[in-house]
């Protein structure tokens, strides 16, 4: 019975907005213009948006995250043979394998950033290659540089594929003194440039870098490839459900996120400015209307109607408005993004370089099912709250002086 | 006979000057058929309005249906225009954007009725006034008379007890008025629905069952 009143009210509502198409029509094109307004500025920063993320994934490698200790509510997370069990548990990991960290020094004390790694399960997670020679012996001292690593300990040191790198490990006594213990490594391969943290890399044997620090059996952090780009977050949502935390290029990703969420967020503020005068022209519409339906509006009462059933009938009227300015403003948006996409992405390349290259190829605005959504949503709550303050002010008309008075 | 609606003491004050309805004691039984005569500035309006829930009276009583009219609850005033009363304007007042049928079912909208109910209603009360073939035309569509006629209909669509007529034959010529009187008067006698209807002419005064007459505010006769 609620359902068929509602729908009853709304036929009786519909033909009251198709009574006066045109008012209707410029009404309803007030309330587009400012979801338009939105839809294109909402567009444009999530195309901005789309684009950088996929300039990220094709420049960096997406799908290799580092999970490593943290301290959470207190309690340090070690990466323990426990814990790398569970981070293996995690779904769409394609493989893992637990690294060491350290800093070392050469004797000329070129600073390192070592890593200790497992050389038979490196090449599915790491994906090494090698510029020059090859990789390490398991349980041996020798060493793999990353690519700019190679390069500055070639130029300052003279280090070449083959020869030793004299290092100094610091260590204590008994009495607090510093006591250096010199390990000769041998560089047995150089890694091919790769953009990422490896190019400043020393790799050598876990099970070494282990001894070197005096026997411990724990790691430092666990190097994961997930099997896909699209499913990255979700691997590091496992990681960090354990606890742990997780780094890799997805970090760029999100920052532009965060960062785009702003932008778009202001943006779309400013449009919708606009959405403001829409919702006024709609309460001046309303208003009007009432107005000139006094008379109706008091036979409608006098013959039975509430004040509620006037406040519904009205705003069901103010419905259909937002539901004309929220598809119109929808489409008009598109519009305007295609138009965006025209004119202005020449304008947006010249300014931003050749870093944006990859726009001049791809739409520089993005509309998605979501925007869309949200510029109908949005023009349907203005017309209710626009409509709110003529619908109770015809739900307070005296039928009696409205029968006698109204026009 | 049973009384249908009753007024005890019944005054309007606008203020000291401004007297519309002084001590007016008038009962209406079931099925009568009464005119409300006086002239304009009588207090016949603002009679109507009060007894149909419309505005209220500075002190005094209505009973309808042996129950004490109380003004100052909203909900019961609308129930009880929904459920015991009828209303006939001088200007017919349909509603434009619905169809004949339609502004005679739309009283039913309110009052929670369904489709099939609703459409048989109209239809027969339609057919009572003689326009079930103009049945889905607009008010526009139709002459005065018409619109009147259908407005009659609606009057009736929520089977009241009363229906209450502000000169409903104010606007038409002498000939659709005629006929239009009639037709009131055939109703009444076929349903027994009570009529209290405002009018300035002693002639359709003398149809009617029984007159009433005010002037200043004060039942002349009754």
């Amino acid at each position: 019975m609620k359902m068929e009143k509602f729908i009853e009210y709304l036929k009786i509502s519909a033909r009251q907005v198709a009574r006066k198409r045109m008012r209707v029509l410029l009404t309803a094109l007030g309330i587009a213009i400012g979801v338009a307004a939105v839809v294109g500025t909402v567009s444009l920063g999530e195309g901005i948006r789309f684009q950088a993320v996929e300039a990220i994934k094709d420049q960096s490698d997406l799908t290799l995250i580092e999970a490593t200790a943290d301290i959470r509510g207190g309690t340090i997370q070690l990466i323990t043979p426990a814990k790398i069990d569970e981070i293996t548990a995690i779904p769409h990991i394609l493989a893992s394998t637990a690294v060491i960290r350290e800093a070392y020094a050469t004797k000329r004390q070129t600073y390192l950033s070592v890593m200790g790694i497992d050389p038979t399960g490196i090449g599915d997670v790491i994906k090494p290659k090698y510029l020059k020679g090859d990789l390490i012996e398991p349980g041996t001292r020798q060493a793999v540089l990353g690519h700019d690593l190679a390069e500055t300990l070639q130029r300052y040191e003279g280090v070449r594929l083959g020869d030793t790198i004299p290092i100094m490990i610091r260590e204590y006594d008994e009495d607090g003194m510093p006591v250096d213990e010199e390990v000769d490594f041998t560089l047995v391969g150089v890694l091919q440039e790769r953009d990422d943290q490896f190019d400043q890399l020393m790799l050598i044997d876990r099970g070494v870098a282990q001894e070197l620090r005096g026997g411990e059996s724990s790691f430092d952090g666990v190097l994961i490839r997930a099997d896909n780009p699209d499913n990255v977050f979700a691997v590091v949502d496992g990681i960090k459900d354990l606890g742990l935390t997780a780094t890799g290029s997805f970090e760029q990703i999100e920052s532009v996120n965060q960062l785009m969420d702003v932008v778009v967020l202001l943006l779309a503020f400013f449009a919708g400015v606009a959405l403001i005068v829409g919702a006024l022209m709609i309460m001046n519409t309303m208003i009007t209307s009432v107005f000139e339906r006094t008379r109706e509006i008091g036979i409608t009462m006098a013959i039975g109607a509430s004040p509620g059933d006037v406040v519904q009938l009205i705003l069901y009227e103010c419905l259909f408005i937002g539901l004309i300015g929220g598809v119109l403003g929808d489409l008009l948006g598109i519009a305007f993004a295609g138009a965006i996409n025209v004119f202005g992405k020449p304008f947006i390349i010249a300014q931003l370089g050749d870093t944006f290259a990859t726009f001049s190829e791809a739409d520089i605005t993005l509309i998605t099912p979501e925007v869309l959504v949200l510029g109908i949503v949005i023009s349907i709550v203005l017309s209710q709250l626009s409509g709110f303050y003529p619908a109770l002010k015809a739900a307070r008309l005296n039928p009696v002086t409205a029968i006698r008075t109204g026009v | 006979m049973k009384i249908v609606m009753e007024t005890k003491g019944l005054t309007k004050a606008y203020n000291e000057q401004v007297i519309a309805l002084n001590d007016v004691n008038v009962a209406l039984e079931k099925g009568e058929f009464v005119t409300l005569l006086g002239r304009s500035g009588s207090g016949k309006s603002t009679l109507l309005n009060i007894l149909g829930g419309l505005d209220c009276p500075s002190s005094g009583d209505v009973v309808i249906n042996e129950k004490r009219v109380d003004f100052d609850d909203r909900d019961a005033l609308i129930s009880l225009r929904r459920e015991a009363l009828g209303f006939i304007f001088q200007n017919f007042n349909l509603i434009p954007t619905l169809t004949a049928r339609e502004n005679v079912e739309y009283p039913l909208l309110f009052n929670f009725r369904g489709k099939t109910v609703r459409e048989e209603r109209a239809l027969g009360l339609l057919d009572l006034v003689g326009l079930a073939r103009r049945a889905d035309h607009y008010p526009r569509e139709l002459s005065g008379g018409e619109q009147q006629r259908v407005a009659i209909a609606r009057a009736l669509v929520g089977n009241p007890a009363i229906v209450l007529a502000d000169e409903p034959t104010g606007n038409l010529d002498s000939k659709t008025s005629d006929g239009i009187f009639e037709l009131l008067r055939t109703v009444n006698r076929e349903r027994q629905t009570t009529f209290l209807i405002v009018t300035h002419e002693r002639e359709l005064g003398r149809r009617a069952d029984r007159s009433i007459e005010l002037l200043d505010g004060r039942v002349v006769t009754a």
